[in-house]
């Protein structure tokens, strides 16, 4: 039988392509999977401020700025006002803190951009965790680090439950941990 | 056979259900109602409405803007610039303050989040509702949110300055008083003593002010009796928690009248079953069928207009077995005209006798309590009957009513028409209230209205007397409001704002003390708090005798919203007999008797634009979105009338046309008709809903009230559609014929039963067994116990768990179709006959089941256990088969046939606005997916993590569901049944619990403790 240009087409061109296609994908699938949860975005801020001078060099306490974090669901990003205790009167002449003053003195709140998200449906509750002895970079990396902050850590579904299955060994310096809950309504309602 | 599966035997949910109507029959075989499934075709769908093609243009604008954004980007998210010191985003705020949605200015507590109301609970601290608020005070948080509030002061519908409006209407109050021109404040019942402080201040600024009250919900009968008996118009409230036997005539004091919170829980106190079952006995004599009759352990049926004769009879006979006082022989002699033979006869001998017996035995431990929808005259007669009794010492002088400002009589207002009429009245101010819709048609109210010259409504919303106004100046919403309230003596209540006006909105008194100030300058927004404060300072301060400034006194008060003043009790003093002689004999009427009584939810029609409490079904027929006469089922055959009909009442020379509907357990003599309903000019929800029965009222009727003696009724041509949800959801099963009776669902005993055998509800109890290994619960276990000798079917729970879970207002339409979203409901069945039922109500929500039948049909492990023993439901999972539904054996798993938000109104309730109310703890459910009751979990979640916060257990009574915090009786109790030392623990283990079909052995969470009701014999009458 005389083999035709279709024969050829269809034999081993189509499953080849087909076969490339879908594999890219899967590989492209996988490995784009971290960025696609968000890990490593970074976005510029408003105010370029340093988590590394602050809570590194400084070594200010991570609550000194974030007070919701022992007391409710949300740790909360600091209020101008929590800024302005020391800033009214360190390093008034510098650009950023002139850009800060001025948002102090008109009143404007800091249009911060997010970078950790859960979804609106996960009712994560900061306090528990915290008061339980996990530690912030846990979630959120080595924070103290970071000039700018840039999301470590997946923020999904699978990765709390992997932490709440496996709580020893993600967290190895808790002496006393319990598995955390893995029921659906611990998070959803 | 037992006696409960005697009473059982005749248990039923509706006429039409009793006499094996088809399309009830069919109605159960069904899992949906009729064309529930059949209306999905796209063709016969409405058209794309401008706003739906708008919001899908932006839509598809939205998702083109992103795809060219960054996919990572989330955001933004923005602290305060300088945080409140006390809000904490993530975390509730608790202000106490005092609800002004009816006169009874109960303290409420609200829970605000982020700085905006979402929750409106009692205020424990106040003495008089203690920690309960009622289904309209639940609701009212979503009037704070309607969308169609007013916004802006307008002039003849056009927008105009509050600086122009204080301009010239200063300029118009100058001008009427230089010209001698009458200037008339029409206000509604006044609770607030500083209110009346600023009339009288307005008063002395313009000389010719005169004020008028009116209000259709008013104590006024039983006022006046109370000054002819003894010589006050303050009337003492009412030890009911000290009586072993009530006998209210016409009264629904339990539920809807009155002090109706704490007489509930006054009442409930001695309808207790743990420990000695210590039962009053509750005798209610009416016309209608009221939330309180369902309560009662005998009905006695009397028309309102023989209440007089009713009573007066019962004072003839109870006084030859003896009386408290001494009759002058004026007084004797007209009494003894009164016989109580007429009533033997229908009422039924045994019924009577029961009646007089115990009211001859306790007496000095029994009261009669008139409703005050009754005149003057059965009043009286109630305050004789008593002080024959010896009743006086349940009289709580420590808390009498304290009248501010007296309601005007007919003369005052037909003086005010006079005067509109000649040109004589030049500035009319509606403070608050809604004359037009609210006074006697034939005072012409409506028609002279155009002689006067500035026409001033001040209101919340657009209301019929806006309509005709010159300013219709927009108030603040009660949560944006300064206040405070005296109306029973002892209890003065704080109001405060918990939330600055959302619009340009002003406080009514503040507008009032603007136009004092004489120009419009000197308007500042505190200052009706600086009066507030002022007249705190001055009046009561003064009377606390504190040693702390009245700075700090003010601000703790303030904080506790209720300040308890030290109050002498008044002596008792002799009943006056000198009106008797002007009593006769009532005349028998032989026509029929309207009763016209107030909405059990929207109340007067102040309610009637929220859609919440339009939805809540009638405590007693579940109608939800109408109003209707409720006829007896043999006035009903008499007419050849059946459920739907229209009929014409007429009462004299007014008419009204209305729909039918056949209530059991009527006098045949009586229509009843609840008002509030048929509002003209209010926003979309609640315009055109019901019939407004106000219009039979005339002026003739001032002093009789709300009872319209020699009716008619005549069928008309058409129907119209009444939705009841009564027959929905039921508990039913097509292969067992005449489910409730063998299943038991409802089970009851007698007191005298129960002290005989406590455990007489446990004998014929099956052993069940499991093939499969009990699954073991070994930390908290939720669960939930309720009490039905408690439950009075007030539905503040429907409320409260609709505000608390976000759930959905859905329409007439939908509630027509079985799909109303409410996760609890109550369900009421009747035993007996027709023409006198008793009642039995029972609030059923998700039972929680150890082995829920939910659970193993989803095929998509949507619904699932969790190791706390909740069924849990998870919305994201969830694909809409229904099987849940079906499988459901209490039916009450609801499902999102829409978006109802974007349905419901041409998304009324879907708007910036209105989000506001949403519960930010709980998820706002879409369209397909199935939904139920959580037993509240996120008030679980929030108490489990404070717990874990402050490294402690959770304590055994330490969540409170939203349910169980509105219940005002208390029947609901929720804990962790592994506990012991827990309430729900304990009730689980108590003799009269029960389970809903216990027999399925699918382990309910929810256990029922079975009525009690307190009759002469063993078995239920």
């Amino acid at each position: 039988m005389k083999k035709t240009v279709l024969d050829y087409a269809l034999k081993i061109r189509l499953p080849l392509t087909l076969f490339v296609i879908a594999f890219s994908f899967v590989l492209t699938y996988y490995i784009s999977r971290a960025e696609r949860d968000g890990v490593g975005y970074s976005p510029d801020q408003p105010i370029n401020y340093s988590h590394k001078l602050h809570a590194g060099k400084m070594a200010i306490d991570c609550q000194y700025c974030h007070i919701g974090v022992e007391k409710g669901r949300h740790a909360l990003i600091p209020s101008v006002n929590i800024c302005m205790n020391c800033h009214t009167v360190s390093r008034k002449d510098k650009s950023e803190i002139i850009k800060l003053t001025q948002y102090y003195e008109e009143g404007t709140p800091i249009p911060w951009k997010r970078i950790h998200k859960v979804p609106d449906y996960a009712f994560f509750n900061h306090s528990v965790h915290v008061n339980k002895g996990i530690e912030c970079e846990s979630c959120h990396g080595d924070i103290k680090e970071m000039d700018k902050v840039s999301q470590v850590r997946q923020f999904t579904m699978g990765a709390c439950l992997e932490c709440h299955r496996n709580a020893h060994d993600n967290l190895p310096y808790l002496e006393k941990v319990n598995k955390g809950p893995e029921h659906c309504w611990a998070c959803h309602r | 056979m037992n006696d409960s599966s005697k009473t059982n035997n005749v248990l039923w949910k509706s006429i039409e259900g009793l006499n094996n109507d088809p399309n009830i029959q069919k109605m159960k075989e069904d899992e949906f109602l009729d064309g529930v499934t059949e209306d999905f075709h796209p063709n016969q769908l409405s058209g794309i409405s401008r706003r739906k093609f708008l919001a899908l243009l932006s839509a598809s604008a939205a998702i083109t803007a992103t795809a060219c954004t960054d996919y990572q980007d989330k955001g933004e998210i923005i602290p305060y610039n300088k945080r409140p010191q006390e809000v904490l985003p993530g975390t509730e705020n608790l202000y106490a303050s005092t609800c002004n949605g009816c006169s009874l200015s109960c303290g409420i507590l609200v829970k605000t989040r982020e700085g905006r109301p979402i929750k409106i609970d009692g205020n424990p601290d106040h003495p008089i509702n203690e920690g309960k608020i009622c289904t309209k005070g639940q609701a009212s948080i979503l009037n704070l949110y309607d969308p169609e509030r007013l916004k802006e002061p307008l002039f003849n519908n056009r927008k105009i300055s509050w600086n122009d409006v204080d301009k010239n209407i200063i300029e118009v109050l100058e001008s009427a008083v230089q010209k001698g021109k009458e200037i008339a404040i029409l206000t509604g019942e006044l609770t607030s003593p500083t209110t009346k402080k600023v009339f009288d201040k307005f008063s002395e600024k313009y000389p010719t002010t005169k004020i008028y009250s009116y209000s259709t919900i008013n104590q006024s009968t039983r006022s006046k009796a109370w000054f002819e008996c003894y010589g006050s118009y303050e009337f003492p409230s009412i030890k009911f928690d000290e009586a072993n036997v009530i006998l209210a005539i016409d009264s629904d004091f339990l539920v809807n009248e009155d002090s109706y919170l704490e007489n509930m829980r006054l009442f409930t106190k001695r309808r207790e079953v743990v420990g000695k079952t210590d039962f009053n006995r509750l005798y209610v004599a009416e016309g209608r069928m009221s939330a309180t009759g369902m309560m009662a352990d005998y009905r006695i049926r009397v028309s309102p207009d023989e209440q007089y004769n009713f009573v007066m009879s019962l004072v003839n006979e109870l006084s030859k077995k003896g009386s408290n006082i001494e009759f002058d022989p004026v007084t004797k002699s007209m009494v003894s005209s009164f016989s109580i033979n007429n009533f033997s006869k229908k009422i039924g001998k045994e019924k009577l006798n029961y009646l007089i017996d115990d009211l001859n035995k306790s007496r000095g431990k029994s009261i009669v309590y008139a409703g005050s929808t009754l005149s003057k005259e059965v009043h009286l007669a109630v305050n004789l009957l008593n002080e024959v009794l010896g009743n006086s010492n349940l009289y709580n002088y420590l808390n009498e009513s304290v009248v501010i400002l007296p309601q005007s009589s007919r003369e005052d207002f037909d003086r005010l028409i006079d005067s509109m009429k000649n040109g004589n009245v030049d500035v009319l101010i509606h403070f608050g209230s809604d004359p037009v819709f609210y006074l006697p048609y034939d005072f012409e109210y409506q028609s002279s209205i155009s002689r006067v010259k500035t026409v001033i409504s001040l209101s919340e919303s657009l209301n019929e007397s806006c309509s005709l106004s010159h300013y219709v100046l927009p108030l603040n919403n009660q949560l944006e409001c300064w206040g405070d309230s005296f109306v029973q003596t002892g209890v003065y209540g704080l109001q405060q704002p918990v939330i600055s006006p959302i619009f340009n909105t002003r406080q009514k008194e503040s507008i009032l003390l603007t136009w004092i100030s004489g120009s419009s300058s000197n308007f500042s927004s505190d200052n009706y708090h600086k009066f507030l404060i002022e007249n705190f300072t001055q009046t009561v301060y003064t009377k606390l005798n504190s040693f702390s400034d009245a700075k700090r006194v003010w601000l703790s008060s303030l904080h506790d919203g209720v300040v308890t003043l030290k109050n002498v009790e008044k002596l008792h003093k002799k009943i006056s007999q000198s009106w008797i002689p002007l009593l006769k004999l009532a005349k028998e009427n032989s026509g029929l008797t309207v009763h016209l009584t107030e909405s059990y939810f929207i109340g007067d029609g102040y309610f009637a634009n929220n859609g919440w409490l339009q939805e809540v079904p009638h405590p007693i027929t579940k109608v939800t979105w109408d109003n209707y006469a409720a006829l007896s089922p043999l006035t009903a055959k008499k007419f050849n009338l059946k459920n739907d009909d229209i009929i014409e009442v007429s009462v004299s020379n007014s008419k009204i046309k209305i729909p039918v509907f056949v209530q059991p357990g009527l006098s045949d003599k009586t229509i009843n008709i609840e008002y509030g309903y048929g509002r003209k000019v209010i926003g979309d929800v609640g315009k055109d809903i019901g019939i407004n029965p106000l219009q039979l009222i005339s002026k003739n009727h001032f002093e009789t009230k709300n009872i319209l003696t020699n009716a008619s009724i005549n069928k008309i041509d058409g129907t119209h559609k009444l939705v009841t949800t009564q027959e929905h959801h039921s508990l039913d099963d097509t292969f067992v014929k005449d489910f409730h009776k063998i299943r038991k669902i409802i089970q009851e005993g007698t007191v005298e039963k129960y002290q005989k055998d406590p455990k007489f509800l446990h004998e014929h109890k099956h052993e069940l067994f499991s093939i499969t290994n009990e699954h073991t619960y070994s930390g908290n276990k939720w669960a939930m116990a309720i009490d039905l000798n408690k439950c009075t079917s007030c539905a503040a729970c429907v409320a409260s768990c609709n505000v608390e879970n976000n759930i959905p207002v859905v329409g007439k339409d939908q509630v027509g179709k079985g799909r109303e979203m409410h996760w609890i409901r109550i369900d009421r069945y009747f035993s007996g006959s027709p023409e006198d039922p008793i009642a039995s109500n029972q609030p059923m929500l998700c039972q929680h089941c150890d082995n829920a039948p939910c659970e193993n049909v989803c095929p998509v492990n949507a619904t699932n256990h969790s190791p706390d023993g909740l069924n849990q439901m998870v919305y994201n999972r969830c694909v809409g088969t229904r099987y849940c539904s079906n499988n459901c054996p209490y039916k009450v798993r609801r499902y999102n046939f829409f978006d109802f938000r974007d349905h419901f109104a041409d998304e009324y309730y879907q708007n910036n606005l209105t989000a506001l109310v949403n519960n930010p703890e709980v998820t706002v459910r879409s369209r397909g997916v199935m939904e139920k009751c959580t037993f509240c979990v996120q008030r679980i979640m929030d108490v489990r993590s404070t717990a874990i916060n402050e490294g402690r257990e959770i304590s055994p009574n330490e969540v409170v569901t939203a349910c169980q915090q509105a219940c005002p009786t208390n029947a609901i109790t929720f804990g962790d049944a592994n506990n012991p030392d827990s309430n729900v623990a304990k009730l689980r283990n108590h003799n009269l619990t029960y389970h809903v079909l216990e027999e399925l052995n699918i382990k309910p969470n929810v256990t029922y403790i079975a009525k009690l009701r307190n009759t002469h014999s063993e078995d239920n009458s």
